[in-house]
């Protein structure tokens, strides 16, 4: 029997990265085909919360005037809460501009908006449906996909899908990338970090009257400092239309070593004076965790191979410290899209003619970005002063200074500098200032 | 050949139903929707039925604009036809407005194609729970109707006989009918399916047909929508939980005392 399923490009995984691949392929005219685990696009996957403007443009140029809209809340306002035990400073920036570049959304939402995109486009899509093999052929090209499916309802054997061109957009568990034969090594336990995060429905009119904001306004903070119980991480706060998304993440390692459960952190946080206030009368909407890819690049696979490219969370394109990831996926998608349609013109699916994907990624803004995180992580997570002890002493800092209580402010000002002397030790403060010096100079 | 037709609704995922406190209803914003379970059943055997004797699957269902993605994975089921009746004057149907608007579409559908051997329902919803609709359709067409069906132990084609078993307070009771038939399917009458890839694909992409309240059928204004129905809801709510069992603490009493409290209370109620 011949074959019926057929395509030039085949993609593992409806997530942004591989969504936004499929979008420009079928924008070209490449027959395309989707595979994704979850009922939808969207329903298994987990993100922070905030979409850029600009790198949606590249796939709907319409965006943000788009019916119905995916996003939740504008991001009018960012920056970070400093928190210590008792309270917390805001930095914050106001933005006030015409178009904002960002907006807060709901990743069961957004990707589902997106597939939709990508359907109208053309896209053909296997929903439900798990990958458990690659085709190879004699050679070592990757020419297909088997799913747990059978072909028809005659059939009860995996159906066999053959493509000129497999994109992996797998995800942060790598099993097929490690199928095709590009991953170097898996990841470690202080690679990854496990992130936990609820969405937190508050009372109607409360959410803009506790965080200040207006009704078409958003607010998109990451939370550093006595939050996650001493280890070296982040939280965040977004606001969406109803709800908060509030979480966590710390790498996974800390999390073993420390015998502490995922969802300890968060109850600990949400315990915090300032967030027990905010989150009061509020109902959790969902819970979810996920890994986040933060190997960088000593913990990129090869981008491509004899007939494959890896995309997105797969490689692990994800920037923390700069929060990016879901508009790198989309980079990353797109460029593997315009390396496709190359290869498909020239009906060569070598390394050679595949490897101008890597440089397509080599030269892109993100990977510049990812040298500099290589150093920064030596410097940020080798030891939690950063993320404990600076943001507590800001607000030390700032509370002793703005506190009067009768007293000479000479003193005052000694008493905050023994307390940082005592704290880091003037070698410490000195190797500190240079440590960050060194990054950027 | 069988012709079978197969009605559904799309309702919300009860496992995420959350009850607004303040007006007693039901937050259905960003409650993601499902095919309701038991209509996935009737789905399974029309599914069954058209691989063993061949035949013809059309799915109906009436909806707002977002039930066109709960035929879409109805189509999944080697579904061949899928109609949604959407039209604001459908809105706020009770079970009799909702049979009524059913059954006017079941009839036009065999008016311009053919008879339906087979009406499959789930035996009933899972928000509303009224198991009302496919009895009204079943009256309204004047076709037999067997509820709660558990198995299907023969059809017969030819002498377009089908012998059911179905669930009674008693036990069971084991039918023999005449073609055409509406059943209505519990979960233990077929099991649902693992669709190939194809009808996957295929499904996902299929656009159903959308009926209005004018097109292609005509229907009676004052049978249809909340106008059609007179049903009024007078209040919804969350049932307190009233009485709680009595709680004896094994480690605080002590295994003896616990054990004569016990029978103390069997015999108090006259069980011992």
């Amino acid at each position: 029997m011949r074959n019926r399923l057929n395509y030039e490009v085949v993609i593992i995984g409806g997530g942004p990265s591989g969504l936004s691949a499929a979008i420009k392929l079928a924008e070209r005219g490449v027959k395309t085909l989707v595979i994704e685990r979850g009922r939808f696009c969207g329903s298994k996957n987990v993100f922070g919360g905030v979409i850029y403007t600009s790198s949606i443009k590249n796939l709907v140029s319409d965006f943000p005037q788009v019916e119905p809209f995916p996003c939740e809340r504008p991001i009018t306002e960012e920056g970070f809460f400093l928190i210590s035990e008792k309270g917390l400073s805001k930095i914050t920036f106001l933005k006030k501009e015409d178009t904002p570049q960002s907006f807060s959304a709901l990743r069961a939402k957004f990707d589902s908006w997106l597939s939709r995109v990508a359907l109208e486009k053309g896209v053909d899509f296997a929903l439900k449906t798990k990958v458990i093999d690659l085709i190879k052929n004699f050679r070592g090209e990757i020419k297909g996909v088997v799913v747990e499916r059978p072909e028809s309802w005659e059939s009860s054997n995996p159906a066999q899908i053959s493509a000129k061109l497999v994109i992996i957009a797998e995800g942060v568990n790598r099993v097929l990338t490690q199928k095709a034969g590009l991953l170097k090594r898996d990841w470690s336990s202080e690679e990854v970090v496990l992130s936990v995060k609820e969405v937190i429905q508050i009372p109607k009119n409360k959410l803009e009257a506790r965080l200040g904001i207006g009704e078409s306004e958003g607010l998109a903070v990451e939370l550093v400092g006595d939050i996650t119980l001493g280890l070296p991480g982040t939280g965040f706060l977004y606001t969406n239309q109803s709800s908060l998304s509030f979480g966590i993440g710390v790498f996974l390692k800390s999390l073993v070593e420390n015998k502490i459960k995922p969802y300890e952190l968060l109850e600990k946080a949400k315990a915090h004076p300032y967030f027990r206030e905010l989150f009061q009368e509020g109902e959790i909407l969902e819970y979810s965790a996920h890994l986040i890819p933060e190997w960088g690049l000593e913990g990129f696979p090869n981008l491509y191979g004899k007939g494959v490219l890896a995309v997105g969370d797969a490689v692990g394109l994800v920037n923390p410290i700069f929060r990016e990831g879901a508009n790198l996926a989309i980079y990353s998608g797109i460029y593997a899209a315009e390396t496709a349609y190359e290869a498909l013109k020239r009906d060569d699916f070598s390394e050679k003619t595949l490897s101008m994907y890597e440089e397509k990624i080599k030269s892109s803004y993100f990977y510049k970005d990812f040298l500099l995180l290589k150093d920064l992580k030596k410097t940020l997570f080798t030891s939690n002063q950063w993320f404990n002890f600076y943001p507590q002493f800001f607000n030390f800092l700032l509370e002793s200074y703005v506190s009067s209580r009768g007293r000479e402010k000479r003193e005052v000002l000694r008493e905050i500098l023994q307390e940082l002397k005592r704290k880091r030790g003037k070698l410490g403060i000195l190797r500190d200032i240079i440590k960050i010096l060194k990054l950027f100079w | 050949m069988l012709n079978l037709l197969v009605s559904i609704k799309q309702v919300p995922d009860t496992t995420n139903i959350r009850i607004n406190p303040e007006t007693g209803t039901l937050i259905r914003e960003g409650v993601p929707a499902i095919i309701n379970p038991y209509d996935i059943y009737a789905l399974s055997l029309a599914n069954f039925l058209k691989l063993r004797y061949g035949g013809k699957i059309t799915v109906i269902t009436m909806g707002p604009p977002q039930a066109v993605s709960a035929l879409r994975e109805a189509a999944e089921f080697s579904a061949d036809k899928l109609i949604l009746l959407c039209d604001q004057k459908f809105a706020g149907a009770d079970t009799l407005a909702t049979s009524y608007t059913l059954a006017t579409t079941i009839k036009y559908l065999e008016q311009i194609d053919k008879p339906f051997d087979l009406y499959l329902f789930g035996k009933q919803a899972i928000d509303g729970d009224t198991a009302q609709v496919g009895p009204g359709v079943a009256t309204r067409l004047g076709v037999p109707i067997i509820t709660y069906v558990i198995r299907l132990e023969k059809l017969d084609p030819k002498k377009r006989e089908i012998i059911v078993h179905k669930k009674v307070e008693e036990g069971i009771e084991v039918i023999k009918a005449k073609l055409p038939v509406l059943i209505t399917c519990e979960k233990e009458v077929v099991s649902v399916p693992f669709s190939p890839v194809t009808e996957i694909i295929r499904a996902n992409k299929v656009n159903p047909e959308i009926f209005s309240f004018k097109e292609p059928i005509s229907f009676d204004s004052d049978k249809v929508g909340l106008k059609g129905s007179p049903t009024r809801v007078h209040r919804v709510f969350t049932p307190e939980l009233r009485t709680r069992g009595k709680i004896l603490n094994l480690e605080e009493e002590g295994l003896e005392k616990v054990i004569n409290l016990i029978v103390e209370i069997l015999k108090e109620k006259g069980i011992l």
